[in-house]
């Protein structure tokens, strides 16, 4: 195992109870790398990185995270390394993007959890990494789901995670501000060496902006490697059970 | 802290402070407030008045204050435990709980001829509160609807005051018309050595809330996100049910059933403060309920004098349109009509 992974998933099964959901997953992902999980709804893809943030236990198998299995990390000590954004936005009247962005600094603050001078600063640069300084005083529910969105992530990179977990991170976007978001992702994790999972419907958009696919079916891993080998119609067919001849070259991109 | 936060602090303090002292001095004997002052610090020595104020007016505004702001922030606590604005003790039937039970612990000792313990009190109604609470659970487990969890407890309310009803009819008759006004909702009832208990009780309760509002919060973006930043959610759940509990069962032992402040309130503190933080919100909230029950005990005194009304009675007119207005603006709102600072 070399220095710089992040992450790395042995045997991993992942569920509900005892109900398994999908099982036997290993990978492992690099810092400043991009990995993109992909499959049809329903395959597992929330379940996996809910695993991962420890929302829900494995059912066996372990994820470890810098070189620690995530069972023995703390609730407060994960969430400096591992941050996550999910296709929901908060539900929120009176606060703030600023007020959304500092609770990004939750693992870091005190018992009020007043800000210090550098938790400030840091909120202040996440703002400006997303471009939303000038929303800081905008109430959130008043912005557009654009807007919404990276005001979310400016939250969870203030977070500094050394892993970012993204459960649909565009789903109620369009298409301009979507890839505008999948930009905005993977230019901060080349810049910052932050490695990067997240789980995305349209693939051939997931495979622009990632290092690496990983296709998941019937719940086991079905495959995974470069996004262009990844894209080949012939295994999209086959992932998504899609009838054989009905994609062909160069209308991929029209469909999804 | 910006200006807006100063001026409404600053705001609600003298607001409190000039119906403190209204309240002290109105009623069926007039006293001048130079009086109250010779009072309190001990100069003046005219028995009568320094016995209703000492007696009678301080234990009740202590009472009015301090379970009026325990209430709104009770109330506070149960909209961000639901995610739901339209949460409060009373509208969830958690008053009401908390009353049958105090009312079944008084007629009981009653008819055995022993007076009941303030702290007994508290007990009974916290188990109260805490029986229905698991029944709110319980559904809000069922029914993702919040619709259904409103409604749910409103039955649940109606129930256990029914039950209450009962209880109080087949008191002993000498005792009735203490149990009736209390379980009609009245601060009338409050004396010196209550206060002993009320005051204690809900300080200890406080410190607990404002040592939860950081979770809470994280948990105001939503249970997946707070738990993302590190909040362990189990532990802010049994914190906010307990201590919700609590409060509304201080409430309930000493001033029987107080409808809206816990909803009112917190959402008119929401929309002059312009902020849904914690940290804020708390002490505006317990602020802002201590000056809302003030304001309704002196009306409750004197509109019908020397017949008193209860408390519930004026604080459901001043409180029920406040709920409407506020839900009306918080759609307008939601609509995107409101933009910014």
């Amino acid at each position: 195992m070399e220095d710089n992974t992040v992450l790395s998933l042995d045997g991993l099964c992942v569920g509900y109870g005892k109900k398994q959901v999908v099982s036997d997953i290993s990978f492992s992902i690099k810092a400043g790398e991009t990995v993109c999980l992909i499959g049809p709804n329903g395959a597992g893809k929330s379940t996996i990185l809910k695993t991962i943030a420890k929302m829900i236990p494995p059912v066996s198998g372990k994820a470890v995270l810098l070189g620690r299995d995530i069972r023995h990390i703390k609730e407060t000590e994960l969430a400096r390394n591992v941050s996550c954004m999910f296709p929901q936005v908060p539900d929120t009247l009176y606060l703030t993007c600023s007020d959304i962005v500092e609770n990004g600094r939750y693992p870091y603050t005190g018992m009020f959890g007043r800000l210090s001078g550098s938790d400030r600063d840091k909120v202040n640069e996440s703002m400006e990494a997303t471009g939303v300084t000038e929303l800081a005083g905008r109430y959130f529910h008043t912005l557009s789901d654009g807007q919404k969105q990276r005001v979310m992530f400016a939250r969870a990179i203030c977070q500094e995670p050394k892993l970012l977990l993204l459960d649909e991170p565009a789903s109620f976007l369009d298409i301009r501000y979507k890839l505008e978001l999948l930009e905005l992702i993977r230019k901060f994790s080349k810049e910052r060496g932050t490695a990067v999972l997240f789980s995305m419907h349209e693939i051939t958009l997931a495979g622009r902006t990632s290092d690496r696919m990983i296709a998941i079916k019937n719940g086991k891993v079905d495959s995974m490697g470069r996004p262009e080998d990844m894209l080949d119609p012939g295994h999209i067919e086959e992932l998504y059970d899609l009838k054989k001849g009905s994609l062909k070259d160069g209308m991929l991109n029209g469909i999804f | 802290m910006n200006r807006r936060f100063i001026i409404s602090f600053a705001g609600l303090f003298a607001l409190l402070v000039i119906l403190a002292l209204l309240n002290l001095s109105m009623g069926s004997v007039r006293v001048e407030p130079g009086t109250i002052l010779g009072i309190i610090t001990g100069s003046e020595a005219d028995p009568v008045s320094t016995g209703i104020i000492k007696e009678i007016r301080i234990p009740r505004l202590i009472g009015a204050l301090i379970l009026g702001g325990a209430l709104s922030v009770s109330g506070f606590l149960l909209q961000t435990f639901f995610h739901n604005p339209l949460a409060g003790p009373f509208v969830l039937g958690i008053s009401s709980g908390a009353k049958l039970a105090v009312a079944l612990a008084m007629t009981f000792s009653l008819s055995a001829g022993f007076l009941l313990n303030s702290w007994v009190m508290i007990g009974a109604a916290f188990l109260g509160a805490m029986t229905v609470m698991l029944f709110i659970l319980a559904v809000s487990g069922v029914a993702k609807s919040s619709a259904v969890l409103i409604i749910c407890g409103i039955m649940a309310g109606y129930f256990c005051s029914a039950l209450t009803e009962l209880a109080v009819t087949f008191a002993d008759d000498q005792n009735i018309v203490n149990l009736h006004s209390w379980s009609q909702g009245s601060f009338s009832g409050i004396s010196r050595a209550n206060t002993g208990v009320i005051v204690p009780a809900v300080l200890i309760c406080m410190v607990f809330v404002f040592i939860i509002s950081k979770p809470m919060g994280a948990y105001q973006l939503g249970e997946a996100y707070a738990r993302s930043s590190g909040v362990s959610i189990t532990g802010l759940k049994i914190a906010l049910i307990i201590l919700s509990g609590l409060l509304s069962a201080v409430v309930a032992a000493f001033a029987g059933p107080v409808s809206f402040v816990g909803i009112a309130v917190p959402q008119l503190m929401k929309g002059i403060f312009k902020t849904e933080k914690p940290v804020f919100m708390i002490p505006a909230s317990f602020l802002g309920g201590a000056v809302f029950c003030l304001f309704c005990d002196l009306l409750a005194r004197l509109v019908f004098a020397p017949v008193e009304l209860s408390i519930s009675v004026v604080t459901s007119i001043f409180g029920a349109p406040v709920v409407i207005w506020v839900m009306l603006g918080r759609k307008r709102a939601k609509e995107g009509m409101d933009n910014g600072r």
